[in-house]
Formats: C-alpha cells, structure tokens, sequence
C-alpha cells in the first residue's frame, strides 16, 4: 500500500527552508498519482455522488450556452424581419432551466468535495494519532501540526470555494468549444487560434510564479512569527532592553513579506496582459472569419454575433482556471502531503483493557539504550517492581530518568534488555503490549480543549458524572467547584486556563479513570511552585496508591513516601534502597538529602 | 449595417485591439501602484503596532497577545484593503458612467429601464446575502473548530499516548468531522439557491430587455448592431454595480479594523520615565515603604553585593514584588519609592533602569535562534563566559545532549525544549548578561533537586559580589543566601539566615517541601 509513497521531502516548506532541517524530521508525501488514486478509491465508495455531481454540472454548463444561442437567432430573426415571442419564451426557459441546474450543480459538487475531504481529514488525524511513539519522537512537530492544521485548511478551502468554480470553469470552456464546433467548425478553429497563446502565458507565468508564491508563503510566516515572538516576550525583550532589535526585526521581516508581495503582484499583472492578448487574438479571430463566412455566405450575423458572444463568455471560465492553476497547485501539494500519512503502514492493534484489580509484577532486565549514534543514556539497568510497590527514581537532568520511564511505560523501544510483565517479557504480551497495562503521565502536560468532563473522558468514554467528579476529587483538584460551570466548564485553548498545577492534577484524574494496573509519573509535580507542589504529590500518591508504580521524583518528599527509592547517575542504577537507609548510608543521596532541607 | 466591408472590419479589429491595450495596459499599472500602496501601508501599521507593544516604557493594560497579533496582521490587511476598494469603486462608477452613456445614446427609454432596472435586481439578489452569510459564518465556525480540535489532539498526542486514549480521541474527531460536514453541506444548499436565483434573475433580466430590444430592432429604431450592443451591455452592468457593493462592504470591514489597531495605539505607557542615568551602578535596590496592589508599607534594601533571599506564602506578594520592580506597574499606583543606586526609579531613563536591574520573568520566554544566541543575545560574550555562564545554571546537557551543540536550533519560543530545560537556559541568560542587580522569581521550579543544588552553588559563585535577589521558597536556594527576608500580609515580618527563620513555624511551613 505504501509502494508509491515517496522518501519524505520537503516539497511544500519551498527551497529555501531545505535546511533548516533533515528530511528524515518529515513525514512522507506521496506521488501526484498515489493521491488521486487513493482520492478516486473514496470517491468509488460513494458513486451515487460522483455520477450525479459529473452529470448534473455537464447538464449545468450545457444549460448556459442555450441563451446566447437564442440571441443569435433572434438577431437573424430580427434581420429577416420574422417574429421574436418565441425566442423570449426560449430564453425565459433557458434562464429558468440554467438556474435549476446551476444551483443542483453547486450542491452536488459540494456535497462529493466535501464528503471526500471529510473522509481524508478524519483518515489522517486518526493515521497521526495512531502513529509510532518513534515516528512521533523523529518527527518535527511543526510537521505533524502542519499535515493536520494548514494542510486540511488549504484542500478544505479549494474544495469549498475553488473546486466548484474550477469544475464549472472547465466544462464552461469545453462546452463553449463544443457549441462554437455545432455552430461552425471553421468558427471554432478560430476560436482555438487562441489557444497558442494561452498556452505560451501559462508557460511563461507557472515557472516564475510557482517559487514566487511558495516564497511569499515563507516570508509572510516569518513575518507571524516575528511578531509572535514579540507578543509574546514584550516582557522579557523590555527587561532586557531589546525592545529596538526586535522592532527592527519585525520591521525588517515585514518589509521583506511587502517586497515579496508586491512582485508577487507584478508577476501576476504581467500574466494579465500577456491573457488580454491571447482574448484579443482569439476574438479577432472569431470577428475576421465570422466576417469572411458572412460575406462568403457561409454563416449568417446571427451566427457570429452568438459565435462572437460564445468567445466572449470563455473570458471569465478561463480567466478562473488560468488563474487557479496556482491555487491547484497549492492544494494538489497539500493533498500529496496529506495522503503520505494516509498512506503510512497501519501496524496498531486495538487496545484490549486489563483487569483492573490485578497488580502485577514489572522487571526491567539489562535495559541499555541510546539515541541514534549517541552515547548510551542508560546502560545495564536492572530494576525489578513488586505488586503494588511504590518506587522512586532520583537522579540528576540528563541521568536517564526520563528515558527509563518511557522504556517502563512502552513509549520507547530499548537498545539492549527486556521489560517483563509478571515474567512474560513484553513482546509477548496480547493487544498493544506494555501501553495496554502501563499509564504514564508526563511532564508534557495538555489540556484538550472542551469541557473538563470531555477531556477526563479521553480516559474512558463511558465514564459518567459521577465517576469524573470522584476522579477529580480523588487528586485534590478542589477547584473545580469554584468553576463557573463545575466540570461542564470549557477549559484548554479558548477556555479557562488552568495553572500548569491544575492541568497536572487533570492529567492525574485521567489516570484515575484510565485505571491502569501499572502508572509511571514522570516529573509529575515538576511545573507547580512549591505551595501547589505539595497539593499536587498528595493528588499523584493517591491517583497511583495501590498500583504498581515508578515515580520520577523531583521532590524528595516523593521519595520519602516511596517503598523504595533508587538513584540514577550517567545512566546506571548507583543507590538502591528506603530513604531511611539511604540517608544512614551517607552516600549520593544522603548528601542530596542535607541539601533538600537545606542548611 | 453594410456587411463585407474589409476596411470597416480593418479599422473596428484594430480599434478593439487599441482597447484592449489600452485596458490591459491600464490595468496592469494601476494596480500595481494600488497593490504596492496598500503593501506599504500594512507594513507601517505594523511596524508602528510593534514598536507600541515593545515601547520600553510599557503599555497599560496590554491586550491578550493572540488579539495583538490578529490585530497586527488581519486589521492592517483590512485596513490596507481601502486602498483597493477606493479603486474599485472609481473603476465601478466610471464603468457604470460609460455603459449608461452608451446606452442611452442607442435610445433614452431603453436605457433607462436597464439602469433602473440592473440595479434593482443586484439589490434583489442582496436580499439572499443574510441568509447566506448566516450558514456560512454557522460552517466557518464548525469548520474551525474541526481544525482546532485537529491541532489540540495532536498537540496533546503524548498525554493521550501515556494513558491509552488514541482510539477515543480519534473517534471524537470523526465526529466533529461530521458534525463540520454536515453544516458545510447546509451552506451549500444556500449557495446552491444563491447561485440558482442569481442565474435566474440575470437571464429573465437578459430576456425582458432582449424583448425590448428586439421589438425595437423589428419596429426599426434600433439598427440590428446597435440590438447586439445592448445586449451586450446588459449582460455587463451588473458588474460594476456588483463591485459597488463589494467595496461597501470592504469599507465597513475596514472601519472596524481601524478602530481596533487605534485602540491599541491610544493606549497610554504605563511609566514615561526621566531622563536621568544610574549613577555608579554599584548595585543598590532600595524600596521605601512600597504600597502598591497586595503590599502594604513593604521595605527592603539589598545591598551591594548581597545574595539576598525573599519568601512570600502569599504567591501575589511575590508576583507584586517582582512586577514593581520590573517596572510593569504604572507609577501612579505605587506609593512609596523605588530607589536604584539612590535615585528614584521614576526619574530613570526606562532602558537604563532595565539595564541596572534585570528581573528574569517567571514565565520563560526565549528568543528564536540557537541556543548561543538565547542565552547571549546581543552576541557579545566570549566563550568562557559563555560556558561559566551555561555550567553555573547546570544547563550543560541542553548543548552536550543534542549533536549541535550551542548551534542547536531554539524554534517555537523555546517550546522544542522541556520545561527544565527552559528554565535553565533563561538562567542562563540573566548570568551571562551580569547586571548589576538581578531579580529572579522561582528560577528552579522545574528542575530536579539533584540540578537545584547544583544551581544553588554554581549561581551563587558566579553571582559573588553582584547584587543578587531570590525571590524563592526552595531550601537549596535560600540556604546559600546570607539574608532572607519573609513577607507576610504584604510587608516583612521576619529577617535571618535561613538557618535562624527555620526555627519559627511560618518560615517553615512556607519553605517545608
């Protein structure tokens, strides 16, 4: 399935942003063909929808050329003196028909577009949900944002607005082709001598336009990005008195995306004239024949006033779809984007739930790894947890904490050794392995936009009021209740904010509700000040109390209250034993200790 | 109409091309002035915002920052916009002025009921507009919604990897999804209606004055050229009547555009500042019974060289302390004095005050480049410093840990970085810039307590002789102060080491982990 799919590149990020970083940081893009197959794939899903919107806009632009042609018979008929209620009734019934398929044709190409975009948004935000803890770990995660975020807005939008202007520009144009051929075929071939000269504008215009336009792309995002910067750290810039480099930084990135934009806009003037000359040769091509036919007898006024008129209704379709082209491409760009993660390997089995009241044993044996070609973060790392057993782990940034923690957890593959569960070693676990039995809360913490009853709900959708509330009131978020709307209250981004505390004590109740035999907290109560970190290990002693569990303990009080307390140095298990015997050892930790409560 | 005449056809195709030309070539140059007019314009409304929001003498009241930034660039882009909508409504009226000319010099009554009679049905059709705009504002929102849903799950993928979630995540999406389709699909319908009684209207329209016309021409007032001709016309002037409405509404856009970038520029700064210099910058912070927000008569003084430590329970004591004397509360709501090296912080020039006191802010922010330039910005420390500077805030693993060393690249404001990690390389930054009083607010809350010793020590060796405050309630930090103040209800209460306040219950429960 992943045959077509090519190496990742950086096609859309434009030349200049190639190194700012490895391909190998990018998920991949799939061909142009790939992508059209995969799109006709759902499109065949649903052929009801694809026949009808094909035939009913034909229907539609074969619908708009009955009106000129109704206007050059009733000039013939008015030259010859004949009657014209007939050709007013015609063109009351043209105008009537037009409408009723002009308006079935936008609502049938809307509702295919869009019912294909839905199904492609929803395949790749559940590919990237899905994706390998390593994939996410190697990949940038402006990247992952962008497949998701600009890239669905970008097809959306050509799909919303663009797709049922280019699909009627273009059968506009073939019709129009069509009706001119009818009419008189030597009136079409004249109207085709423009089509040389469309073809040299185009030729002239997408080479020059297409890096023009990925460069103002660029440069407008910098621009955003400056001034973000500059919002967002008014404060720090002002005490450090930077306020005049970043200001001119900004003024310096803006006026780089005006430069840009203007010969953006220039190029484009230039497509215009170069357009207005192909027009003009196609429609002195149709006057000059139309003229030569007349006055050989070979057609009628009446047919090249509607040949005339014909001509001059291509102006606006092909208007559209010259000037589209770029907005096609934009999109076609997007979409290869978007069908590379559709298009990733699928190896997720579904989650199977364990039994929740069964404690089981974890043992960590020779666990050793390192990142790439790095040095090794952990080495010979033998840990073994009880049932139920509460273990802490201290150690210095960069020891290997949080390395092991997410070997426990299942978030991370080892280099070297195996985690057993209960002596089965985790390869051979059912479902998902590890991440099946083993939580981890991270310092990375997020609230999901929502209500605070939605987010906790991730946990375990069929949880009820009552079950979130517990949850909540089990770590200590005792400021729920002061929420204008309790747990219906919208919290995260366009919410209430919470405190990086309470988004931790939310991360904590999810835990709850998830249940897991076996948690793992990494850096849990790490954001916190020291009032709100005392509520918060008090909220993480009683969300894990009865579990298997290994703490990352930044606070020692953690390590107090565990059953056993083990100290990491440069990757390797050093100290290992209760607080109580490790301070009479007066070793690391014991030093460590004195410093804690501080002199 | 004599048909066949070769120099007739000759002159009328030439004189078409003479209007294309003339057209196209009008075109090309016009907008192109009206294009980079308004390009010009945005980015002075811009560069002006920035230099508002970065005034070194603050703003009162700062808007949340992703207004700032909607405001910096969709208002300057809707206001720059007037531009083109003032040419369009030029290009629209001078359009509707040469077609109405033409057609009543074909026949006045005949004109008169296409002008009278285009502009009505333009405005016939605007009665739709309601409804539409009504179902697509409904669509957009649901639409951005799905977008926003998107980036917060994905945002949030780790928090949903850590407890099992991808599964019910995924399937609340789809949901949104179809929620988002299903009213993208109600819009259609509209525009499937708009569309169809707009092809309507312009076509009986186009048949009522094919009628007129062609009575006309089978009557003989009208010649069978001057019959295409108006024809022609009256499919063109609905046109420029619809870019008369197009700017109307442009102009409203861009009147509630201006309105805001104005309220933001009125805004007043929050301290004008003197003129006056830190005298000898030995490095004295002096507050004289400081009452402002939740601190009531507080005074302190650090004296030159001092590693002094202040503890506040009460964390709006702490951030008022800090706010006042980073000179983020306006001077009219402090009563009291601020005195750097003696001379009132009212009178200093606003970015020598900055200079002589740095206050690290709580919330890290750190600018874009690599690690080397967020920790030395202006780029003009050596590389000892540098390093004395990196190791003393034990933040060696954020350059030893990545192949690129001090070139690692800091992206997103720093967000590629764990908190810790941000914390620390912030430290950093205020050590490595040694101003003569450094203020830090709750340096070590990320960090673990193996590295918060370490920071205790390297900071406190780096920092000797330099005037240092720490504000803090970590044991490690405090017990290398050689004076800690506590502040309760708003003023001190209590001075020692940190040795001498552990033995009184309120110090200890505020510093007991």
């Amino acid at each position: 399935m992943t045959a077509e799919a090519t190496a990742p590149e950086a096609t859309a990020a434009g030349p200049s942003t190639a190194a700012a970083a490895p391909p190998s940081d990018l998920l991949p893009t799939a061909t142009g063909r790939r992508a059209a197959r995969v799109v006709g794939r759902y499109a065949r899903e649903r052929p009801g929808l694809a026949v009808a919107a094909l035939a009913v806009s034909i229907a539609s632009a074969a619908a708009g050329l009955i009106a000129p042609a109704v206007l050059g018979a009733l000039v013939d008929a008015v030259a010859e003196g004949g009657s014209i209620g007939g050709f007013l009734l015609a063109l009351a019934g043209a105008a009537l028909l037009a409408a009723l398929l002009t308006g079935l044709a936008a609502v049938a190409v809307s509702r295919l577009g869009e019912t294909l975009l839905a199904r492609v948004r929803e395949a790749v935000v559940a590919r990237v949900l899905h994706l390998h803890t390593a994939t996410l770990d190697r990949v940038r995660p402006g990247d992952l944002l962008s497949r998701v975020g600009d890239d669905v807005a970008r097809v959306s939008e050509s799909v919303t607005t663009g797709l049922p202007e280019v699909i009627n520009a273009a059968l506009a144009v073939l019709l129009t082709l069509l009706g001119l051929g009818v009419l008189d075929w030597r009136l079409a071939v004249a109207g085709l001598l423009a089509l040389p000269a469309y073809v040299l504008a185009l030729r002239w215009y997408l080479p020059r336009s297409a890096p023009m336009y990925a460069r103002e792309r660029l440069v407008v995002a910098e621009r955003a990005d400056g001034l973000l910067g500059a919002v967002q750290g008014a404060e720090t810039i002002r005490a450090y008195a930077r306020s005049g480099p970043h200001a001119a930084e900004v003024a310096r990135r803006s006026a780089v995306a005006r430069d840009v934009g203007v010969g953006v806009f220039r190029l484009y003037t230039d497509f215009g004239w170069r357009m207005n000359r192909s027009e003009f040769v196609g429609l002195a091509a149709v006057l000059g024949i139309g003229f030569l036919l007349v006055r050989g007898g070979g057609a009628t006024v009446g047919e090249v006033t509607t040949a005339a008129l014909l001509f001059h209704r291509l102006f606006g379709p092909l208007g559209t779809l010259l000037f589209s082209f770029d907005e096609v491409q934009a999109a076609g760009a997007a979409l290869v984007r978007l069908v590379g993660v559709v298009d990733l390997p699928d190896t997720e089995v579904p989650a199977q739930r364990p039994d929740g009241s069964h404690r089981p044993a974890v043992e960590l044996r020779g666990i050793g790894h390192a990142y790439g070609d790095g040095p090794p973060v952990l080495a010979d790392v033998d840990l073994r947890l009880a049932p139920g057993e509460r273990v802490a782990l201290v150690g210095a940034s960069g020891a290997g904490k949080t390395t092991l923690a997410a070997v426990l957890a299942g978030a991370l593959d080892p280099t070297a050794g195996e985690v057993l569960v209960d002596g089965v070693p985790a390869a051979g676990l059912p479902g998902r392995g590890l991440r099946d039995v083993v939580a981890l809360v991270s310092q990375e913490v997020h609230v999901f936009a929502g209500t605070l009853a939605d987010d906790l709900r991730l946990a375990r959708p069929d949880a009820t009021d009552d079950d979130v509330e517990a949850a909540l009131r089990l770590v200590g978020a005792r400021w729920v209740a002061a929420l204008p709307g309790g747990t219906a209250t919208l919290v995260g981004e366009g919410g209430t904010a919470l405190t990086p505390a309470q988004a931790q004590q939310v991360a904590l109740a999810r835990l709850v509700l998830a249940d897991p035999p076996i948690a793992v907290l990494d850096e849990a109560t790490a954001e916190a000040g020291s009032s709100g970190a005392r509520e918060l290990e008090e909220g993480a002693f009683a969300a894990t109390a009865g579990r298997t569990t290994l703490v990352v303990a930044h606070r020692l009080t953690q390590a107090v209250r565990a059953d056993r307390v083990v100290v990491l140095h440069a990757g390797r298990v050093v100290e290992e034993g209760t607080h109580a015997d490790l301070v009479a050892a007066g070793g690391r930790y014991a030093t460590l200790w004195t410093a804690w409560r501080g002199r | 109409m004599a048909t066949g005449d070769v120099p007739a056809l000759a002159i009328a195709l030439l004189a078409t091309g003479l209007l294309f030309v003339v057209l196209s070539q009008a075109y090309r140059f016009g907008a192109r002035a009206v294009v980079a007019a308004w390009w010009e314009e945005t980015h002075l409304l811009r560069v002006e915002l920035t230099e508002r929001v970065l005034d070194p003498r603050g703003l009162t009241d700062p808007p949340a920052s992703g207004e700032l930034l909607s405001t910096a660039t969709s208002d300057t882009d809707r206001v720059g916009r007037v531009l083109e909508a003032a040419s369009l409504v030029v290009a629209g009226t001078a359009a509707l002025v040469v077609a109405a000319a033409s057609l009543l010099v074909v026949h006045v009554p005949l004109g008169v009921a296409v002008l009278v009679g285009a502009p009505l049905l333009v405005g016939a059709l605007q009665l739709l507009a309601p409804l539409l705009t009504r179902r697509t504002a409904a669509q957009q929102e649901d639409v951005a919604r799905t977008a926003g849903l998107a980036t917060d799950l994905v945002q949030g993928v780790r928090a949903l990897r850590g407890i099992g979630a991808e599964d019910a995540a995924t399937e609340r999406y789809r949901r949104t999804s179809g929620t988002a389709l299903a009213s993208t699909l109600h819009a259609a319908r509209a525009v499937g209606v708009y569309r169809g009684v707009t092809t309507l209207g312009s076509g009986l329209f186009l048949a009522g004055v094919a009628g007129f016309a062609g009575a006309l021409a089978f009557d003989g007032e009208l010649s069978i050229g001057e019959l295409v001709t108006v024809v022609g016309l009256a499919q063109f002037v609905a046109e420029p009547i619809g870019l008369l409405g197009f700017a109307g509404q442009k102009f409203a856009e861009a009147r509630a555009s201006a309105a805001r970038i104005a309220e933001v520029l009125a805004r007043p700064v929050l301290t004008s500042g003197g003129a006056a210099r830190t005298p000898g910058g030995e490095g004295r912070l002096e507050l004289r019974a400081v009452t402002t927000g939740p601190l009531t008569g507080l005074s302190l003084t650090a004296a030159p060289g001092e590693l002094l430590g202040v503890v506040a329970p009460d964390p709006r004591d702490a951030e008022a302390l800090v706010a006042l004397v980073a000179g983020r509360v306006a001077a009219e709501e402090v009563r009291g004095e601020v005195l750097v090296d003696g001379v009132d912080a009212r009178d200093l020039d606003p970015a020598a005050a900055r200079r002589a006191v740095l206050v690290e802010p709580h919330a890290v922010v750190l600018f874009e480049g690599t690690v080397r330039t967020a920790v030395d910005p202006t780029g003009a420390a050596s590389d000892e410093r540098f390093a004395a500077a990196v190791t003393a805030a034990a933040a060696d693993d954020v350059l030893t840990g990545h192949p690129d060393g001090e070139r690692r690249a800091i992206a997103d404001r720093g967000r590629t970085l764990s908190g810790g990690q941000r914390q620390r390389i912030a430290l950093a930054r205020a050590l490595l810039t040694d101003p003569p009083v450094l203020v830090l607010h709750d340096p070590t809350t990320a960090v673990d307590a193996v590295t918060e010793e370490a920071i205790a020590a390297g900071l406190a060796a780096l920092r000797r002789g330099r005037t240092t405050v720490l504000v803090t309630s970590s044991p490690a930090l405090l017990g290398r102060c050689g004076r800690v103040l506590l502040i309760d209800g708003g003023r001190v209460v209590a001075e020692g080491t940190h040795a001498e306040l552990s033995a009184a219950d309120a110090y200890r429960t505020a510093v007991l982990r």
